[in-house]
């Protein structure tokens, strides 16, 4: 069963389409990653589904309503998009209480939220006194209130210390495990990597991937990563790999190599064969922000998007 | 309906915002009845047109509605804060982004807008309140020394203070509603604060300023009307009646507006 639909979905802004007859099927329970670069589609494709605008084209549904009616499913959702947003003057619980008289919630709710994101002993302070990391966990106690079915979260983790993200990627998890879907939208894909369970890559507002994090991860290659006890030998040493049939990259004063660890050995001989001592020799893996940029172009969407425009054409 | 008037009250609660709406209130309802009772009890007039402002003659301020004269000279001011913290309210919660929670919370979004209309009516009556309060407080020790009498301001006092609150109210409401309507469109309210300024004190100022201008039909020579229960050239009848067409026209407006629009920045 999917929890959210969209069928050739269209949406366009003046030149610009943000979504392009997109197509997608986001399974029920546990945590969805979304990612994509700026300008991707990612805010425009949450804003159809919580109601706040409408598609130009195509269809699509959140908990098996369509999104042209948002009130039959607004009280299963929880969200919270883009920076958390509060009447700075009020307190945290004033600002919660009242969401939760909008949403008709016992006010004991209000109490249950604090406690699960860790504001407990600081809701009576003003909004404003709070830093973002402490909006941030106000922001996701909102999205918490009606104790929704699907929960859908715009960068949870934005201004959070170290320890702030771990606790909040616990909770996603847990909340993940109990039933609910989360929908993490964000462009820390270490964050994304460590706590989804499905991957949904968009780029140009089409969709480039939809699938479990598993599969994504198996498109992760091995890589050694080498550097030489001079600096001054790195052209040498890549001149002489590349020559040797060595697939080489330099970032900095390393070359990357891409190859499995067992030709490690290999590579180390044929470096020494160039005259140059390596001082570093590590077998590491593509991370999701390698296979991120694969699938994605290494572009800048809201760049793109501005040059297409500019030049008169759909991006 | 109910449930998004009390979410609304619950954020227009915000303590410094109150004070400084009530604050306000107050502060005319002195400076206005510190300036009429020195012009009446002195014999002078302001000048015709003079911006939101019409002070009582004499005999006026001496019969029993003359313990709430300052009320009426008062409101077209009374009209402008008002006017500002209905467009703050409702411009604010753009600029903040809680727009877009507010709508996803309650897609119905003619309940958002008739619950933020509902809680800014409950806060403008207690702003009303505390401007009628405060205006009898001014009025009564500034009165006699100034050798205006004051024997008959008991007479029939409910219905004058009811009477004189109950039209001033009135007069705020529509007030407020063109700065909610400014508020929705500008999604600004700084925008919908000079647009409503500018209107009284400039525009509104220079068509009274026209020979035969039709100023019956302007809003604040209406609201102006209806705050003093009728004038000499426009019955209080009329101006309710016009000032009703401003505020369904307003509402009309600014639902069409906020139920279709876009939430997006």
């Amino acid at each position: 069963m999917s929890i959210v639909t969209t069928t050739d979905l269209n949406r366009r802004f003046g030149p610009i389409t943000a979504l392009n007859h997109l197509t997608l099927e986001l399974p029920t329970a546990g945590v969805i990653g979304l990612v994509g670069p700026n300008g991707s589609g990612k805010s425009t494709l949450i804003r159809i589904l919580l109601g706040l605008i409408r598609p130009t084209g195509g269809s699509a549904s959140v908990l098996d309503s369509s999104v042209r009616s948002p009130r039959n499913y607004a009280s299963r959702v929880g969200v919270l998009i883009e920076s958390p947003a509060f009447i700075p003057g009020l307190s945290a619980r004033s600002n919660l209480v009242s969401l939760a008289r909008l949403r008709r919630l016992p006010l004991g709710r209000v109490d249950t939220v604090i406690e699960q994101v860790g504001l407990a002993g600081r809701d009576r302070e003003p909004v404003k006194r709070f830093s973002l990391g402490m909006k941030q966990r106000l922001g996701i106690a909102a999205a918490l209130l009606s104790d929704p079915e699907l929960l859908i979260l715009d960068e949870p983790t934005n201004g959070l210390d170290p320890a702030g993200i771990v606790e909040i990627r616990e909770l996603l998890r847990d909340l993940g495990r109990n039933g609910r879907t989360v929908i993490v939208s964000s462009h820390q894909l270490s964050e994304i990597e460590a706590v989804c369970d499905h991957l949904v890559v968009i780029r140009f507002g089409e969709l480039v991937f939809s699938g479990p994090m598993t599969e994504v991860l198996k498109r992760t290659r091995e890589h050694i990563d080498i550097a030489p006890e001079h600096p001054a030998d790195l052209e040498r040493l890549e001149a002489g790999l590349f020559a040797g049939g060595w697939s080489v990259t330099t970032v900095d004063d390393v070359i990357r190599v891409a190859a499995a660890a067992d030709r490690a050995a290999d590579l180390n001989r044929a470096a020494t064969a160039t005259g140059v001592t390596l001082s570093r020799l590590i077998v590491a893996q593509d991370n999701l922000e390698e296979i991120f940029l694969e699938m994605t172009g290494r572009v800048d969407g809201e760049l793109a998007n501005g040059r297409a425009a500019a030049n008169g054409k759909v991006a | 309906m109910v449930a998004a008037v009390r979410s609304e009250l619950t954020r227009l609660g915000q303590p410094r915002m109150l004070i400084t709406w009530f604050g306000l209130m107050a502060l005319f309802a002195v400076l206005v009845n510190t300036i009429m009772v020195t012009f009446v009890s002195g014999g002078g007039s302001l000048p015709p047109g003079a911006p939101g402002v019409a002070f009582p003659s004499l005999a006026e301020m001496e019969s029993p509605s003359g313990l709430m004269a300052g009320l009426a000279a008062a409101s077209n001011m009374f009209g402008i804060v008002t006017l500002s913290f209905w467009a703050m309210a409702t411009a604010g919660d753009y600029s903040s982004g809680l727009i877009r929670l507010l709508v996803a919370a309650e897609p119905r979004r003619w309940r958002l807008l008739a619950g933020k209309v509902g809680a800014l009516l409950v806060v403008t009556a207690a702003a009303t309140t505390v401007a009628a309060i405060v205006n009898v407080l001014a009025v009564t020790p500034m009165a006699v020394p100034a050798g205006i009498s004051t024997a008959e301001w008991g007479t029939d006092l409910v219905a004058v203070v009811g009477g004189a609150w109950v039209n001033l109210y009135l007069s705020l409401c529509v007030w407020g509603v063109l700065g909610l309507v400014i508020a929705v469109l500008a999604r600004s309210a700084a925008v919908a604060i000079s647009i409503g300024v500018g209107y009284v004190l400039v525009v509104e100022s220079l068509v009274k300023m026209v020979k035969d201008a039709p100023s019956d039909w302007l809003l604040g020579t209406t609201l102006g009307a209806v705050a003093s229960g009728g004038t000499a050239t426009i019955a209080y009848g009329t101006a309710l009646a016009v000032a009703l067409g401003y505020v369904t026209l307003g509402l009309v407006l600014a639902g069409v507006v906020f139920v279709r629009r876009d939430v997006t920045d």
